[in-house]
């Protein structure tokens, strides 16, 4: 009995201790956060037959919570905040780069440019893009320079003191013109044209003479940017022994790793990613931003450093959806069959290759869609422009296809007079039919899902 | 500096900030309530939806000094010690949050429309909700979310929409 008032006077005390530290405490020290008692697992998570049931997330709990920690919600002891200049100039020749006036803003502890990094360039496919713009300025989104500064604040305000000399060069805006041969290099290279597939399957001509109708359209879309609700973010740490960790929001971080090791001429055991949850990345996180700049700046000033995108940074540097040129030509039998069809891609890359070969290649194989086509022809090709570069995208090219061979088919179902679904059906692949790069296709089930699915809908109510 | 006194969660805080702050910062950096996240830094996405004096409101677009004698409330003081708020529990229970980073957001948002305590509809909430942005869900089961939540606090019923499936 004795003991218990023991133990419940202790408490007593020890909370009124807590609380008179409470009141101690600087505004600035973190709250004791606190947790819900009741964590046991949701009675939704429980069941089992998956189809028409809810389905959970087992992190669902923490991010209602507010408890998920993204990268802008880590901070370290003494870190300070990175901010990139951009060009502002779509193409340029930069003449000089001043950043004495930006060093002498309060604040301020560092800035970097192009010619400070050891490899100036990366990429997925091809290494043309630079971390920072030194010499030529490709795309208005190019970063050119950038500032450490102790609070966010002080790092915009210093970027206004950076003086860069611009000799402007010619704009190459569209894809088609780009693609001529007296076209301004964007690259210096031969041609903007950087990557071509060709897919060729029959014969061509003789599937054109033998149609009864032919049909041409040319289909154009437009750049999608991501839009993450999470903008790029990354914390970078350099470390007394030359080890550099790197906290990031990046999506591929072996891949990513292997790029920043690179462009850091560190051997690849020198670098640490850590990966957090991501705030949405549908494959505009798929490649490094920022990482190497700010393991730079963190090995000048031996300071963390955050460097977390504006979202004017996120659409105007980051990459985006391809935009496509997609010129479609198809003969067509009386009864509704596709004889032979001729597809010209133009993918307009931006300023730098990111991703674009990989999507040329998927939109290459996917451009004649589920339909059975003896005599096809596909060329493509990936052309750079003086724009916001493209790269991964949801879908690679799919969906810009997509849009365009089942626009063509209406067309020419409109043209033909013949049901939209019923000229579907009639082309649509069978089981063991081949794809245009001749995969034999198992377990093909195109008509079955459009059957049932204009079934359902009502698709047959709907035509009368 | 400015000092500024205010009621975040229920408790008394006085902080001392530039005047530029803005009062998503002054939470997340000062007091470390980094549940309201950063999005758009311009009042488009609704990430920083926190509560003042009941009413929803963009933190990014207002000063921490127009919070001064202002009660405060955001995502980590929505639950307590002893009770998931119901909110987040039908949150959980349908999946509404995939990357999760316009949850608090979305919650807040959704509280201080249930707080109103009207009859709503289907309609009412996806108008509600139009200030915050998802790019994941799509927003059908952020609504199915706010439709159990509302039906769990209120104990009224929303009409369940016409199944398109014949």
């Amino acid at each position: 009995m004795a003991d218990d008032v023991k133990v419940a006077e202790k408490t007593e005390k020890l909370e009124s201790l807590r609380k008179i530290d409470d009141n101690l405490r600087l505004p600035s020290v973190p709250e004791r956060i606190a947790f819900p008692k009741e964590i046991g697992v949701s009675a939704a998570r429980m069941q089992t037959p998956a189809v028409g049931q809810r389905a959970t997330r087992p992190d669902g709990r923490m991010h209602g919570l507010g408890q998920t920690k993204y990268i802008d919600d880590m901070f370290f002891p003494g870190m300070i905040h990175a901010k990139i200049k951009r060009a502002g100039i779509a193409h340029a020749k930069i003449k000089s780069i001043d950043v004495s006036e930006a060093e002498k803003m309060p604040g301020v502890m560092a800035t970097l440019i192009g010619s400070e990094i050891p490899v100036n360039s990366f990429g997925p496919s091809l290494q043309d893009q630079p971390l920072l713009a030194d010499d030529v300025v490709r795309h208005a989104g190019d970063g050119v320079a950038a500032v450490a500064a102790v609070t966010e604040q002080q790092a915009l305000d210093a970027l206004d003191k950076i003086k860069i000399e611009y000799e402007e060069l010619p704009n190459v805006f569209d894809p088609v013109e780009a693609m001529k041969e007296n076209a301004y290099k964007i690259h210096n290279n031969e041609s903007n044209i950087y990557a071509t597939k060709t897919i060729m399957k029959g014969d061509i001509e003789k599937g054109f003479a033998d149609s009864d109708f032919i049909f041409e359209r040319t289909f154009t879309t437009q750049m999608v940017e991501h839009v993450p609700m999470e903008p790029h973010a990354s914390i970078g740490q350099w470390d007394a022994n030359g080890r550099v960790t790197l906290h990031s929001s990046l999506g591929r971080i072996t891949l990513g790793r292997a790029d920043i090791a690179r462009t850091l001429e560190l051997p690849i055991n020198r670098v640490r990613v850590i990966a957090t949850v991501v705030g949405g990345n549908f494959g505009g996180k798929n490649e490094i931003t920022t990482e190497p700049i700010i393991a730079l700046l963190s090995k000048k000033t031996g300071r963390p450093v955050k460097c977390v995108f504006t979202r004017e940074d996120e659409f105007i540097s980051s990459t985006t959806r391809h935009p496509f040129v997609m010129e479609y030509k198809t003969g067509m039998s009386k009864e509704g069959k596709i004889m032979a069809r001729k597809v010209r891609l133009i993918c307009d890359g931006g300023a730098y290759c990111s991703w674009s070969e990989t999507t040329l290649g998927k939109a290459c194989i996917l451009s004649a869609g589920p339909y059975n086509i003896e005599n096809l022809h596909v060329d493509a090709y990936a052309v750079y422009t003086t724009k916001t570069m493209t790269g991964a995208m949801r879908g690679f090219g799919a969906p810009q296809v997509c849009f365009a061979y089942e626009s063509h088919m209406d067309d020419m179902a409109a043209e033909l007079g013949i049901e939209p679904l019923e000229i579907r059906l009639q082309n649509a692949f069978n089981e063991g039919s081949a794809s245009p790069t001749g995969q034999v296709l198992e377990a093909v089930v195109v008509r079955d899902s459009l059957e049932m699915a204009t079934e359902r809908f009502g698709w047959k109510e709907w035509q009368r | 500096m400015t000092d500024i006194a205010l009621i975040v969660n229920g408790e008394n805080k006085t902080v001392s900030v530039p005047p530029e702050t803005t009062l998503l910062k002054m939470l997340r950096e000062n007091l470390n309530y980094t549940g309201s996240k950063l999005g758009c830094d311009v009042g488009d996405c609704g990430a920083c939806t926190v509560l003042v004096d009941g009413l929803a409101v963009n933190a990014c677009l207002i000063l921490a000094a127009q919070a001064e004698g202002k009660e405060v409330l955001t995502i980590e003081g929505l639950s307590t010690l002893e009770k998931y708020h119901p909110i987040q529990k039908a949150f959980e229970d349908v999946a509404a949050l995939q990357c999760g980073f316009c949850g608090p957001g979305m919650i807040m948002a959704t509280k201080a429309l249930i707080d109103q305590d009207q009859d709503l509809t289907r309609q009412e909430i996806k108008d509600a909700l139009s200030g915050n942005l998802c790019r994941c869900t799509g927003y059908t089961k952020i609504i199915e979310g706010v439709v159990d939540a509302y039906q769990e606090i209120t104990g009224k019923k929303i009409p369940a929409t016409k199944p398109r499936v014949a």
